[in-house]
Order: C-alpha cells, then structure tokens, then sequence
C-alpha cells in the first residue's frame, strides 16, 4: 500500500499569550508571559496564585468556557475555507467543568443545565459545528491529551481511514484543577518558571489549539509541517508524580524517533513538557540526558508564558513548534533566570531566530500517561513508509462486572433469561484486591483494576498497552473534591481525591498494578466510550503487541442522574463495565474483535443506510451476521427503535437483535460489559435460547455484531 | 501535653487516611512517616499537611517544610505544639 505522509495544513491556537497565530508569534518573540492573577472566578484567602487565563475571552455563553475555546481554535484551522473534517479527535480533561461546578455549587437540580459536563461534548459540539460525519474520539489522559490525539489522528491518516482530521486539545481553568494542584502543592505563587533553579511549580492555565492534518503523497498547499511522527507511553509508576529517571519519558520519546525514522542526532529543537514543578523538570532532564547523551539540541519550555493549560497545552506546543519550523525560530523559556545546575540543561532563554527541520514535543501526564510529537519541515523529502490497515484483535480473555457479579456470573444470569442490571456493593468488586493497596481508590478505580485483574487471569497474559473507556470518569473522587472545597469556603479539599478525579486515573492503576509501560490512553465518548477506546487501540497499539480494552463506569447517586439521560431513564441503577485481553494481529487463531464503524447521526440521516454498504450490504450481513447486540440508550429510545428498525428493513435480518443494555442495566460503558459477553458467546460458539428466541443459536463460523445506536451509530464485530 | 497530642494525632492520621488496619499502638513516635510499613505515601503526607490546617491552623505550604516537618510523628507534634495558637 501507498506510504502517505501527514501535513499541518492549518493551525488556530488559543493562550494567555494572545488570540490565534499571529498574537503568538509577537508574544513568543517578545518573550512576554500571560502569567498574572486570576480573575476568571474569585480565589479564596491565602491561596491567591497566579495563573494563564485568556482575559477578555468571548464566547456563546450557552456552551462552557472550554468548548468556546475549543471553536475558536476550530475555526482559525479552517480560517475560512470550506472544508469538512473527515474526523475529530480532540483531547480535554475537565471537558464542561467550569460551568458545572458553579451549577453545583448553587445546587442546580436540572439535568438539562448540564448538558455539557461531559468531556465528549466538546469533541461532539465541534463535529456538530463544523458537520463532521465521521470518528470522534475524545482523548482524556491528562496534560498529555492534546498530544496524545494528534497521535490518533496521525494513524488514522496513514491507515486511509480519514483524508482530512481536526486534531488538537481544549480546557478552560476550573476550581477543580487550580484548587486541585493547590493541594498538591504544585503551584508557584510567583509563577511558573520552568528549568530555573528556584522554581516552586507551575501555573495552571486554560487554552486551546485545533490542527487540520491531512494525508498525502505530496506536500499540499499551504503545508505548515510536517508531522513525522508519535510516540505513546505509561510510568507505571505513581498516579501523580513522574518516574525520578524519566523511564517513561525517555520511552515515548524514543517511540516517537523510532516512529518517525529519524535519529536523537537529528532533531533540531526539544519543546519540553517543562512544567516549573521540581520533580517533572527533573526526570524530563534525566530521560533527555540517557537518550541524547552529550549532544543535546536546543531546548525550552514555554510554560512560562502559556502558563500548563492540561489537555490543550500538546496541541499549543505543536502549533508553537510548527510555527519555529515555518517562520525560523526557537522559543525562548520565559521565566527561568537562572538554569538549575541539577539539570544540567542549557534552555534558549530568549527566543533566537534560527532554521529548525526537526522538533520533538513533549506531554507527560498524570497516570504517568506520556506522548511526544515529531514535527518536521515540509519543504524536506522524507522517504514514506507503508502503514497496513487497522488489523484485527484476537480476544485471549475476557472479564465483566454487572449487577449480577463477574462474567460467569452474568453469563449464568443471561442463560436463565435474568437480568443482571444493578450495583454490586464495593466490598465484591473489591473481594479480590489487597484491602491496604486499594484504600485510597473509590468506586470506578476498583471497578477497572477488578475487571483488568480478571481478564488477565482469564487470558493468562500480561498486556503491555491499556485502552480504557470512560463516560463519566471517576464521579465519586469529582464529588467529593468539590463537596469538601465548597463546604470549606474553598479553603481545604483533598488532594487524593483530585488525583483520583482525573479521568484517566483508573488506566493509570491499573498500568502500576500490571507493570504496563506501553502507550496508556483513556477514550471518554459518552455512550461510545468503549468503541472509541477500540478504535484508539486500532490506531495506537503495535502489531503482536498485548493489550488491555475496557470500559467501566460507576454509578453516583448524585451526579449520574444529573449527567447521564439514560439513567434517569432506566428503573434502577446499575454500573459496571467489561474487559478483554487482546493481541492485534493480522490472522486471530481464535476469536476475535474488530471495530468497523463509526458515524455521527446527527451529522446526516444516512448514517444507517452507509453502515450496511460499509458491512457489505444486505447480503453479506444476513450470510456472515449471526446476531445483533443493539446498544440502544435508553435516553435516546425513540432515534434508537427507529435506527434499528431501518436496519433490519434495509437487511431484512431476521437472526436475533439483543438489547443488551435492558439486560446490562443503563450505564455509559455498558457496551464494554456487553462485548466480554459476546467475546464469551463467540468462544464457546453458542448464543443460549434465552437470548436467541428460544433454542441455543450455534454461531457455525457466524460473527456477532455489536451496532450502537444513537446521536452516533457505531459497529464492531465479534467473530468465532 | 505532648504525649497526650501524639496520641490525638495518631487517631487523626488513621481517620484522615483511612488506614483500615493500622492501630494506634502501630505508630512509633521516631519512627519515619513517609514510606514505612504504614504504607503512607507523598500523596498522604499532602492530605495530612490540609488536615493539619484544618484541625490545628497551621500551614504547612511547601515540600521543603513537609519533609521536615513529616519527618516523624514526634517532629510533626513538636511543630504543632510549637505553632499552635493559643
């Protein structure tokens, strides 16, 4: 197959450093800082930090700050030209956070008001935007997130499976994140001054940048850079803080190398992750001093002037690096003084004019979630390399969690025609884990190290990579965060609770717990989160490698309702989720999953009718499908009925449809719990009476199809 | 006063963290906090440095001071007794 190569072919970018391109490019020349107090919502006594706010920001006020952000970084991308994105892949961490937390405080009892909450609805208000039909997959790993999506949106691009991808990150400043790095104390009251020898920490920040990347043989028109490649990895080491070496720093580092072709001897220019705090500026030196040795290229951190705007500060620093390779410029560390002597790191401390071909930049995260970014110059030939399609997964284990218990418990349940919707209490989802290791982790930490505990057991294989699906993260830790903050006059809250409150911090458990160093990524897609998780996982695992895919969510009394339509729907609770061990791999030995499809219906009514011709039409669906498992969310019942029924009218499939979450229970990732039951079903090559219409339904070599209904309609297929 | 602030401080410390089988008689005063068979991590010591200055009114804001002074929990009650109000 051809190699193709990806492009930058438009940029916007949003920071306390100015409003699009051109501000930067006069505020990085000038070395100015948009560190200065926050104003955005008052702070209380005594901790009174500065911070990156974007001042005099103007936004429809009938979407969060973040998703105002993430538009106008959109539309200065596309600055005007009359293109639809193929696929939006953006990353943020507090998604609708801002305005939720003021709905909270007040006490706010209207689901409605917080239609915005989740992380998924930036990356959906953008396809809706700008009428994006296709992939949408929202990146939650922490402050590598912007990176870490335009990674995806790199493998989408060499695998043919987009022409054209918005990529990028957004998040606006919130109490929980200023008020949550307060708590651990890794705010610097004089602002962040990353590399320099008295620096106490970083500012928090808010910002947002969009890059349209397109896949082509040739440089096309208007090309900014090149992006040669990416590299994903995971610490495994602490929830919160680095590895003191930099492990896995220097591993994502040399992926992304490795991923571009190109030698440490090449790079011209190092944009650093650079925080200001003392431990990231440490073990980043360190992972640079083993990887480059005595030559090491120019190097800074902008940090001092953006401010570590979290998911959106990848995406800025790409935008920044694309702009040094364009315009012929290094940015300087505004902020450090002095260099540390500890690093042993000499930063560009004033931004220099000077031609760079070829810049690394990095993003490590919470979760020890790492991803670095290659970006070159165009205008150079670059020998393309062939990248195979997205190959199937074989299933070597699986594990699920529902009301009813784990899998052979559910699958008991399913045979009797029960249902296994509800709550298993906290003390069975933990029976199997150390009571003193798992005293800090709450409701959705657990539920995620029991079910990869699980599916390890069952696959007897320890995954290198995790892909984790969330809707709505950890909402235990979120509540209990802002309860006890608003509770103090915004005095004390618990700084345990905002580590556990990132989404991504249950993947990040469940790497320290299996040792799991390679790429880490957690996908928040609302109803969709787990499909969007395989799909990461198609465009981010390695070929032969062995991963972990999962999805699980919790049920909070108090938040779930508030977020979540189809619980309010449903007639009791239920949570949970499913996991499978798997090896990506050209020819499965054994059953396998595969994701296929993915749509936005509200993009275009012809979402059902593209599905079937992408499945093969009528005749290849009713010859190969044995049954469908429908993910018909119970909020959205009516669009749902009416996908379905023009699915089986356009196939006139007669073979049985499952409404798995009526026999799951009503929760975001309840599709996640549904694909360990028909990877399970698939194993054994039978689907019972009680779920096919009275007799036991042999599979004979048949696929199970997963279709998920919906704003989205999604497809992923189980084989025997 | 002092043993008397020990012992408050050892309740406190097992409530705050919620170290389930941990006993009071566990803690030994010069004993290290940090990385101990008590399990308590960096992350805990954060939690008991806002605990602190909830209970008792004291800051302490810095990882400089916090290696200091949850050193051990005879050097977190001398700082208490020593900054204490009143």
């Amino acid at each position: 197959m051809k190699g193709l190569r990806v492009f930058i072919t438009g940029m916007g970018v949003m920071s306390p450093l100015g409003s699009g391109v051109r501000e930067h490019y006069d505020s990085l020349k000038k070395n100015r800082s948009g560190i200065k107090p926050l104003t955005l919502f008052p702070l209380s006594e005594g901790n009174r930090h500065p911070a990156g706010e974007i001042t005099g920001f103007e936004w429809d006020r009938s979407v969060p700050r973040t998703h105002g952000l993430a538009l106008a970084a959109a539309k200065e991308a596309l600055s005007g030209r009359n293109i639809v994105p193929d696929a939006v892949i953006i990353g943020t961490t507090t998604g609708g956070m801002a305005l939720t937390e003021e709905l909270l405080r007040k006490g706010e009892k209207r689901p409605d008001c917080y239609r915005y909450h989740s992380t998924s609805s930036v990356a959906e208000y953008l396809a809706g935007k700008l009428g994006c039909p296709g992939l949408i997959i929202t990146v939650t790993t922490a402050c590598s997130s912007g990176s870490a999506a335009i990674k995806l949106a790199l493998e989408l691009l060499r695998t043919g499976g987009a022409g054209r991808v918005l990529a990028g990150g957004a998040d606006s400043l919130c109490r929980l994140t200023y008020y949550g790095f307060n708590s651990l104390q890794l705010i610097d009251p004089e602002g962040a001054r990353p590399l320099d020898r008295s620096r106490r920490g970083m500012s928090v920040a808010e910002g947002s940048a969009m890059l349209l990347l397109e896949a082509s043989d040739t440089v096309p028109d208007g090309a900014v850079a090149e992006v040669l490649g990416g590299g994903l990895s995971c610490d495994a080491h602490h929830p919160a803080t680095p590895h003191p070496e930099g492990a896995g720093a220097r591993k994502a580092m040399g992926r992304a190398l490795e991923d571009a072709g190109t030698e440490a001897a090449d790079i011209d220019y190092i944009n650093l992750h650079g925080t200001g705090t003392k431990d990231n500026d440490l073990a980043e030196a360190a992972a640079i001093h083993a990887l480059f040795g005595e030559a090491v290229p120019p190097l800074s951190s902008i940090k001092g002037g953006t401010g570590h705007s979290l998911a959106a500060a990848g995406a800025i620093e790409a935008v920044v690096s694309a702009m040094g390779i364009r315009d012929g410029f290094i940015p300087g560390n505004t902020g450090c003084v002095e260099p540390d002597p500890d690093l042993r790191l000499n930063p560009v401390l004033e931004t220099v004019a000077k031609r760079i071909g070829t810049v690394l930049s990095n993003s490590f995260g919470f979760g020890g979630n790492n991803a670095c970014l290659m970006l070159g110059d165009p205008a150079v030939p670059r020998k393309t390399r062939p990248h195979g399609t997205a190959a199937a997964f074989e299933i070597l284990g699986g594990a699920c969690v529902t009301g009813a218990g784990d899998l052979a418990r559910t699958i008991a349940y399913l045979r009797e025609g029960k249902k296994c919707g509800g709550t298993l209490p906290l003390a069975d989802i933990s029976k199997n884990l150390p009571a003193r290791e798992v005293r800090r982790l709450k409701r959705l930490p657990r539920l995620a190290l029991a079910l990869a505990l699980d599916a390890r057991n069952a696959a007897a294989q320890d995954p290198a990579a995790i892909f984790f699906g969330t809707a709505w993260g950890p909402l235990s830790e979120t509540c209990d965060f802002l309860t006890k903050l608003y509770e103090s006059d915004e005095q004390f809250t618990s700084p345990t609770d905002f580590v556990g409150s990132v989404h991504n911090a249950p993947a990040g458990q469940v790497a320290i717990w299996l040792k799991a160093t390679g790429a880490n990524m957690t996908a928040t897609g609302g109803d969709y989160s787990f499909e969007q998780s395989l799909f990461a996982a198609s465009l981010a695992a390695d070929s032969g490698e062995t991963l972990l895919v999962m999805g699980a969510d919790e049920h909070h009394e108090g938040l779930s309702p508030l977020f979540d339509g189809s619980v309010r729907s449903a007639s009791a609770p239920a949570d949970g989720g499913g996991a499978l061990i798997l090896n990506k791999t050209d020819k499965p030995a054994g059953p396998s999953i595969t994701p296929l499809f993915f749509e936005n219906y509200a993009a275009g009514p012809g979402a059902i009718a593209s599905l079937v011709r992408s499945l093969g039409g009528a005749g290849a669906i009713n010859e190969t499908c044995a049954a469908v498992f429908a993910g018909m969310p119970g909020a959205e019942k009516e669009t749902c009925q009416k996908q379905l029924d023009e699915f089986l009218k356009t196939t006139g499939f007669t073979g049985p449809v499952i409404d798995y979450r009526a026999l799951l229970g009503e929760f975001g990732t309840a599709t996640a719990a549904a694909a360990a039951v028909a990877a399970h079903f698939a194993k054994e090559g039978t689907v019972p009476a009680a779920l096919a219409s009275g007799t036991d339904l042999q599979l004979r070599g048949k696929r199970l199809l997963m279709v998920g209904l919906g704003p989205f309609v999604t497809a992923v297929e189980i084989s025997a | 006063m002092m043993e008397q602030l020990i012992n408050e401080l050892k309740e406190k410390i097992i409530e705050t963290l919620d170290l389930i089988d941990v006993t009071p008689e566990d803690f030994k005063e010069d004993d290290p906090l940090v990385g101990g068979k008590l399990g308590i991590d960096s992350i805990d010591i954060l939690e008991l440095a806002m605990m602190i200055d909830k209970e008792y009114g004291i800051k302490i804001d810095n990882k400089e001071l916090g290696q200091k002074v949850f050193s051990t929990l005879r050097t977190l009650a001398e700082h208490i007794q020593r900054n204490r109000k009143g």
